[in-house]
């Protein structure tokens, strides 16, 4: 017992070690981002900033319209996160316990999406929405999103582990497929829909190649590409500053890590088990 | 109930039978309507375009395409540039492997712990560098590895008493290390996480059986835990293969936001190549094969996993 407990110790021990290194950048960014003297000399490696301000962020901000590219990937990631959700859900329910012809035809004309990578249809998709007269919109951005194949694939999982009697005694009460999708099958559904929306969501503020095609206005622009663009555009590189910019921009989801932590991890772990 | 109405003869009935029936198919097709349509229009269309374009010779789009067979792959076969850029991608996978072991060592000390507090604090500060977005990291690390002052050469130069200078993401002949150093910094908790999913899912008995044989730690992980998580770790290859091969947002930005690959063309993954022949120097039926040729790697990739995993045997069930 003693012998464990001692393996448990260093263990532990360890681990606090290693989690520490790994955050090291992390934590050096941070420093920088408040740091007055990291400029163009970067400054040498220390625990707190050697001269604290928040000069970093007042520059950021003015050189680059952060508040902007907030907002807009804020709304792209609400609409786009409900859109994909809401269909995966009535597809999910469709498959699970619809009965109609082609059923199993579309649902594999679904799941062959997922095996053919995004890079094969990126060119003429972009040529397509270039003839549609729809480049630097938010269409190109949204509407692909109404095809959302891994989320039709886990909630037709999902919603097939929800017993018919339910739904049957919902047809008793006189109501149609709709009726008993909003009102039956959605809530039964919640930690479903959570794991697609935390999914969708990092996802979404990640999302970079696309937004990079087919937006070419710096208003319009989305948090990542937006940073990308600044930062390469500098000539000198000003270390706070630019620590700043990291910082901000990865505020939101490091936020939404720290109050759903749980949720977060238990959701990427079942999305990558459910395959 | 269709099936005892469908029996009476009377013509009225029938009509509103068929009625009720056609209504219900378009009740279900309501659900999967959008769905389908955008996978016809935004998918489907887009990808067979790729296809046709892969066989013809485009300057202009619109004015003089024309057929010219396989010479757009063969073209591409021969160019050195993208050559070059699979030999990058398939390098720069190599080293991303790394991560699913590291995750595995990971995993198994935090699943040691037993399920307590200790436990989910790891997992999650584990995970934590898997939440920050990629152009941060990218931005980070620009810092950390750089050679004049970065944190990395500092600790080195300590370590050897003896000023380093590497240039981890400038000297093109080490770029590759530097930026697996990256996607491995941010990719570890996933597959820690990953692992230990799969770790967990492991059934007690047999461990509970192997210690009545009186079988110690390492002899279990060896015997027991590595042949279990068989389907875990193709999962993982197959995942972080797929993600390799389809690299791009991170060397993008390494360059500068320019697909040429810096430093030295060495980070320029087959996806960059595609990018750069679709949207700085536009040839469509070039960027279009090498898009081809990229999926049929990838597709390789799956299928060879699928059939590991048995999901064609799932299916004929």
């Amino acid at each position: 017992m003693r012998k464990k407990k001692i393996i448990r110790a260093i263990t532990i021990i360890g681990l606090f070690a290693l989690l520490v290194i790994i955050l090291v950048p992390l934590w050096w960014c941070v420093v920088l981002a408040f740091d007055r003297t990291a400029l163009e000399v970067l400054p040498a490696p220390s625990i707190l900033p050697h001269e604290f301000s928040l000069f970093n962020f007042q520059y950021a901000m003015e050189m680059i319209p952060l508040g902007r590219y907030y907002l807009n990937t804020i709304f792209i990631t609400i609409v786009n996160t409900t859109i994909a959700v809401m269909t995966s859900l009535m597809c999910g329910y469709a498959f699970a316990k619809g009965n109609f012809i082609l059923k199993n035809f579309w649902f594999i004309f679904i799941l062959v999406v997922m095996m053919i990578p995004f890079e094969s249809r990126m060119t003429p998709l972009f040529l397509q929405y270039r003839k549609w007269g729809m480049l630097d919109s938010y269409a190109p951005l949204i509407l692909g999103n109404f095809a959302y194949a891994y989320g039709v694939f886990f909630a037709r999982q999902n919603i097939m582990s929800i017993p018919d009697s339910l739904r049957e005694a919902a047809y008793i009460d006189g109501s149609g497929e709709w009726r008993t999708f909003l009102k039956v099958i959605m809530p039964l559904s919640k930690p479903l829909i959570a794991t697609l929306c935390i999914l969708q969501v990092l996802q979404n503020w990640n999302s970079y190649l696309w937004p990079l095609i087919v937006i070419s206005s710096r208003s319009k622009q989305l948090i990542s590409v937006g940073v990308s663009l600044f930062s390469a555009s500098q000539t000198t590189i000003y270390y706070g500053p630019r620590m700043a910019v990291a910082l901000i921009s990865a505020l939101p989801l490091i936020i939404m890590f720290l109050f759903l932590q749980k949720n977060i991890v238990e959701s990427v772990a079942v999305s990558g088990m459910k395959q | 109930m269709n099936r005892i109405v469908n029996k009476s003869g009377s013509g009225i009935v029938n009509k509103s039978v068929l009625w009720r029936k056609i209504k219900k198919q378009l009740v279900w097709y309501s659900f999967i309507i959008a769905t389908i349509a955008c996978l016809l229009v935004l998918t489907y269309t887009p990808m067979l375009t790729t296809i046709k374009y892969s066989f013809y010779k485009i300057s202009v789009l619109g004015y003089g395409e024309t057929f010219i067979g396989l010479k757009n792959y063969t073209a591409l076969l021969r160019s050195s540039g993208f050559n070059k850029s699979i030999v990058n991608t398939i390098i720069l996978a190599a080293l991303n492997l790394t991560v699913i072991p590291l995750g595995l060592i990971l995993a198994s000390l935090i699943n040691g712990l037993g399920k307590t507090r200790a436990q989910s604090f790891y997992r999650i500060g584990f995970y934590l560098p898997n939440i920050i977005t990629g152009v941060s990291v990218v931005l980070i690390f620009q810092i950390v590895l750089k050679a004049d002052g970065g944190i990395l050469n500092r600790f080195l130069s300590y370590l050897f008493q003896n000023e380093i200078k590497i240039g981890w993401l400038s000297d093109s002949s080490i770029a590759k290390l530097g930026a697996s150093i990256i996607s491995t910094w941010s990719g570890l908790g996933y597959a820690m996480l990953i692992n230990l999913a799969g770790l967990q899912s492991i059934p007690r008995e047999i461990y509970e059986a192997s210690e009545v044989d009186g079988c110690n730690r390492i002899q279990k992980w060896l015997h027991i835990t590595i042949p279990q998580m068989n389907t875990t770790f193709i999962f993982l290859v197959t995942t972080n293969l797929i993600s390799s091969f389809s690299r791009f947002t991170d060397l993008y930005i390494l360059g500068q936001n320019s697909a040429s690959g810096r430093p030295g063309g060495s980070l320029q993954s087959i996806l960059m190549y595609v990018y750069q022949f679709s949207f700085e120097t536009p040839n469509y039926g070039v960027s279009s094969a090498g898009a081809i040729i990229l999926v049929i790697i990838i597709f390789t990739v799956m299928v060879v996993n699928l059939k590991f995993t048995g999901f064609f045997k799932k299916g004929k069930e």
